[in-house]
């Protein structure tokens, strides 16, 4: 049962790092990784999918645990090298079923099937004869294989390793999962391309799906963080007023209220954001957003039809001058346009001092109008800046994150870091449209794609240096 | 497109009904090459009937028809009085036509320029324009009488532009209908009376400059109707003051010949009060067409729909969730220090020339050094095994994790000895001493052997 697509399995000695690397390539959090060895006791399949279409797959598979039993069984079968592989197969087909060997058919089914070879080892640790043994079974499966250096200490034995692995492998490359980044992911995708010919073609497409993929997914960031920065600056807090006076604890009550809904949003938006960049499970320790020095206003307003005060002020008035020119043209002229003015007057003022009254009328019960104390749009300028600064900061620390790593993120933000993607022209164009999202006018389409563009090029730079 | 697509689109895009996969295989399958609103409109013609009814689109659009009705009622009757209040002849004075025409001229070329400014402004969330305009407040107060429908479409809010739009198209409706009610009136008044037109105005105005104005409003119909224009002799003849006696002699002279103004004015309302604002309806349905379009893009939600639609579906992981391993038991003997002497030392995977060095770094006396796993055969561990006895020290690399290949060998070797002590050692660098972290994991692994006679040194 051969498959079209390339395949590569990912083996070697327990505990080296094989779930970490398929982690980190596959972009998959979820995968079980941990210091206890046997940790994986199945192959697992990550097929790179693009619209259903597979173009390659990563197996992650168990360690070896009984690899010298294995090679003495094969090595009972004397054949030449070209049976080599069908003796392996026997052996497959011999012991299925027997738990025994359980993760050493877990680990051969998929080469014997076509996939490659990435042998993994951890140089941070002595090379040992106790590799030869499983390195001598892959070599007897006839597949192309190619060996992956990964470090999980400081310590460092690369030399003896790549002196030993240089034996049985035409490749060696060194790869780190916990700090890889677009650049290496590439790099090593490249050099599993060249296991086998057929293989070219297929990899170098996945890489070019790869970079689309980052593209797609700067591009949805910096949707999401365009919706937090327009929520966030043109929200308005309300609470409706019962009493004549406002009360102090009202005026706090509204306060936390605001406060609270931005807080929310800002983590609803790094939810978002950690979903794109498959990063779900991610547990963070990070500050949460202070409001410091930023002088929250509370206004008293009300409303009567819906319309504030001064809309109501126009509306009179307008309506007033209508009226009053009505009655003008009604004397046709004789009243020299005063009809107009006294109306404009009359319906202005009306609609000012009535407003109180106006908005306790009830009609059917129902109140014209409400009394509220209101806080937002937010009108700190710099306040903009740390929302928008605190997002890019998160967005660019989870999406150079490999997956690999399950230990808690420390999200702490250096003053710095502004410098690293604000200066002056971008704060002059990131400011007018900063004003256009506190002005609470109607903010189109065009408008809100523009400045997603600012910020994936900010994105861009911060994500792909 | 309509409204109702719009709607309809809202709602979707609320209740988000479908998967990505199903977008992008939409978009495949229908989105092809079309354009992005395209796009979007096929598909929310596709998907609006997996929406629960009653649909918004539906509510809406019977509030907004029921309102809309209502107010056309009301600007059409309100036409009607105005005409006929505007007609009355009271017996004493004939009617002013300046009345009448500032009504169906002055009146609806002043409106119209709020109209087009409100369309030049529409962009703005609170037109002011929009919101002097009757059509706007009527429906404010309409808005209050306590209605279920009210309650539904309350959570909605409907894009500013296309609401000012709906405004703006609205009003023109309802300036249509109050011209057709002035008109029907003008004509039920002339068909049943006979009034006496005059005018008469506190402006110095000669009959000779009031036939020029006159004729140049009518430069729409002059040429057609010349008999819809009042003429120099007419005017002259019907101008009236009120100051002066009351009527002339002339005018009552010619009462007969006043009434020609009728259709003077019936053109007038006919070209300015109808014909012009007809035009600015049908420019009000563009531009709400326009603003439709626009809403329905900047609908929220809609730029993900179309980026599911026509990006491909990358995805990288695992196609099953992974089943976590239990926790495990860490229950065994140790002991924390080594004794001075065994009757065998072993080193898994420990070559001779390393072991020795192991053993005189931590001081141990033995007779009986061997190297098993490592680069061994099976057969020449189990040799080991047959001459190994008694108290047996096997030295393991703490680094490497136990394999189920040690834990065999150890199995062998428990049998035919009396008692194992596994020590696990550090590397050279780290002088022979064992992380604890590594040291620990052997613990959890040798616990499951459940053997009396293992020991482990910590
Ligand atoms: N610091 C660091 N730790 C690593 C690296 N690679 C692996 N690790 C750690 O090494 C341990 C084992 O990693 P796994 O990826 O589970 O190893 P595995 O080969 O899949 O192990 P089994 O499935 O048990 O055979 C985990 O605790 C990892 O966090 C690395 O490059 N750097
Ligand atoms: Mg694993």
């Amino acid at each position: 049962m051969m498959k079209k697509h390339p395949r590569f399995a990912v083996v070697g000695h327990p505990n080296k790092g094989k779930s970490s690397i398929v982690s980190a390539l596959a972009l998959d959090d979820t995968v079980q990784i941990s210091d206890i060895p046997g940790t994986t006791n199945k192959q697992r399949s990550f097929p790179l999918k693009v619209d259903g279409k597979i173009l390659y797959e990563l197996i992650d598979t168990p360690g070896f645990q009984r690899a010298r039993r294995v090679l003495a069984w094969l090595e009972k079968h004397d054949v030449s090298a070209d049976k080599k592989h069908d003796v392996v197969q026997m052996f497959i087909t011999e012991h299925r079923g027997d738990s025994q060997f359980n993760d050493e058919l877990e680990l051969l089914e998929p080469i014997m099937q076509g996939a490659g070879i990435i042998y993994v080892v951890d140089a941070s640790k002595p090379y040992g004869k106790e590799y030869e043994a499983e390195m001598e079974v892959l070599r007897w499966t006839g597949q192309p294989s190619m060996a992956l250096i990964n470090h999980i200490e400081e310590t460092d034995y690369s030399s003896e390793w790549k002196r030993a692995l240089g034996q049985y492998f035409k490749m060696v490359r060194t790869f780190n999962p916990m700090t890889t980044n677009i650049e290496q992911h590439v790099s090593i995708l490249e050099s599993m391309a060249q296991l086998k010919e057929e293989w070219i073609a297929p990899v170098k497409e996945s890489i070019k799906l790869f970079e689309r993929y980052q593209e797609q997914r700067i591009e949805e960031s910096s949707q999401v963080i365009t919706q937090l920065i327009y929520d966030a600056l043109s929200h308005v807090e309300e609470l409706s007023l019962s009493e004549e006076e406002t009360t102090t604890d009202e005026k706090e009550r509204l306060e936390e209220q605001y406060k609270q809904y931005l807080r929310k949003l800002e983590i609803a938006t790094q939810k978002k954001i950690e979903k794109i960049w498959n990063h779900d499970n991610l547990q963070k320790k990070q500050t949460f957003l202070t409001f410091k020095n930023l002088d929250l206003f509370s206004e008293e307003s009300a409303s009567v039809f819906g319309l504030t005060r001064k809309e109501l002020l126009i509306t009179g008035a307008t309506s007033g001058a209508i009226t009053g020119a009505g009655i003008d043209l009604l004397f046709a002229g004789h009243t020299l346009l005063l009809g107009g003015t006294i109306g404009a007057l009359v319906g202005g003022a009306g609609a000012y001092f009535g407003f109180n009254e106006l908005s306790e009328i009830k009609v059917m019960g129902q109140l014209l109008g409400k009394r509220y104390l209101q806080m937002g749009p937010m009108k700190n300028r710099n306040f903009s800046y740390i929302i928008l600064g605190r997002a890019l900061f998160h967005t660019s620390s989870i999406a150079t994150r490999s997956h690999a790593i399950r230990s808690v993120a420390e999200l702490s933000m250096e003053n710095a870091f502004k410098e690293k993607w604000l200066d002056d022209s971008l704060r002059t164009s990131l400011e007018k449209y900063h004003k256009k999202f506190r002005s609470l006018d109607e903010i189109n389409n065009e408008t809100l794609k523009e400045y997603e563009t600012l910020i994936k090029n900010i994105l861009f730079k911060l994500i792909r240096h | 497109m309509n409204l109702k697509s719009y709607l309809d689109l809202y709602e979707l895009l609320k209740n988000d009904v479908s998967s990505r996969e199903e977008r992008r295989a939409f978009g495949l399958s229908y989105g092809l090459g079309k354009s992005p609103l395209d796009q979007v409109i096929t598909w929310t013609s596709r998907y609006y009937k997996k929406l629960k009814s009653p649909l918004l689109s539906e509510t809406f659009s019977s509030y907004m028809y029921g309102v809309t009705m209502t107010l056309v009622i009301i600007a059409f009757f309100l036409g009607v009085f105005s005409g006929i209040t505007l007609l009355s002849y009271n017996g004493h004075e004939p009617v002013n036509v300046v009345y009448f025409m500032a009504m169906v001229i002055v009146l609806p070329l002043f409106t119209m320029l709020l109209t087009v400014l409100s369309m030049i402004r529409s962009q703005s969330a609170q037109s002011i324009l929009v919101h002097i305009s009757p059509a706007y407040w009527l429906e404010k107060m309409l808005g209050l009488l306590p209605n279920a429908m009210q309650k539904s479409i309350e959570t909605f809010k409907i894009n500013p532009l296309l609401s000012n739009w709906i405004v703006i198209k609205r009003s023109q409706l309802l300036a249509i209908f109050f011209s057709l009610g002035l008109l029907l009136s003008l004509l039920a008044v002339v068909a049943t009376k006979d009034i006496a037109f005059a005018w008469s105005t506190t402006l110095q105005i000669t009959p000779e400059v009031l036939h020029r104005y006159l004729n140049l409003l009518a430069f729409p119909w002059r040429e057609f109707i010349p008999t819809a224009v009042p003429s120099l002799e007419l005017i002259e003849q019907s101008q009236y003051f009120r100051l002066g006696d009351s009527l002339s002699d002339e005018m009552i002279h010619n009462a007969s010949k006043l009434g020609e103004w009728w259709r003077f004015l019936v053109f007038a309302t006919l070209f300015y009060a109808l014909f012009l604002r007809f035009v600015l309806y049908l420019v009000s349905l563009l531009g709400y067409h326009l603003a439709l379009q626009k809403s329905l893009m900047g609908l929220e939600g809609v730029n993900t729909l179309l980026r599911d639609m026509n990006e491909p579906i990358i995805s990288t992981h695992a196609l099953h969730v992974e089943k976590i391993s239990s926790a495990v038991q860490k229950n065994i003997q140790h002991i924390q220090k080594l004794d001075t002497s065994y009757d065998v030392v072993q080193g898994w995977a420990i070559p001779l020339s390393k072991l020795t060095v192991v053993i005189d770094s931590m001081e141990v006396i033995t007779p009986n050094i061997f190297e098993v796993g490592g680069g061994n055969t099976l057969e020449e561990d189990s040799e080991i095994v047959h001459k190994s006895f008694g108290e047996v020290l096997l030295y393991v690399k703490a680094w490497e994790p136990p394999t189920m290949d040690f834990l065999d060998y150890l199995e062998i070797l428990l049998e035919s000895v009396d008692k194992v002590i596994v020590c696990p050692i550090g590397t050279e660098e780290e002088s022979y001493k064992a992380k604890a972290k590594w040291v620990d994991i052997w613990v959890q692994k040798l616990s499951l052997l459940h053997n009396k006679k293992l020991w482990v040194k910590i």
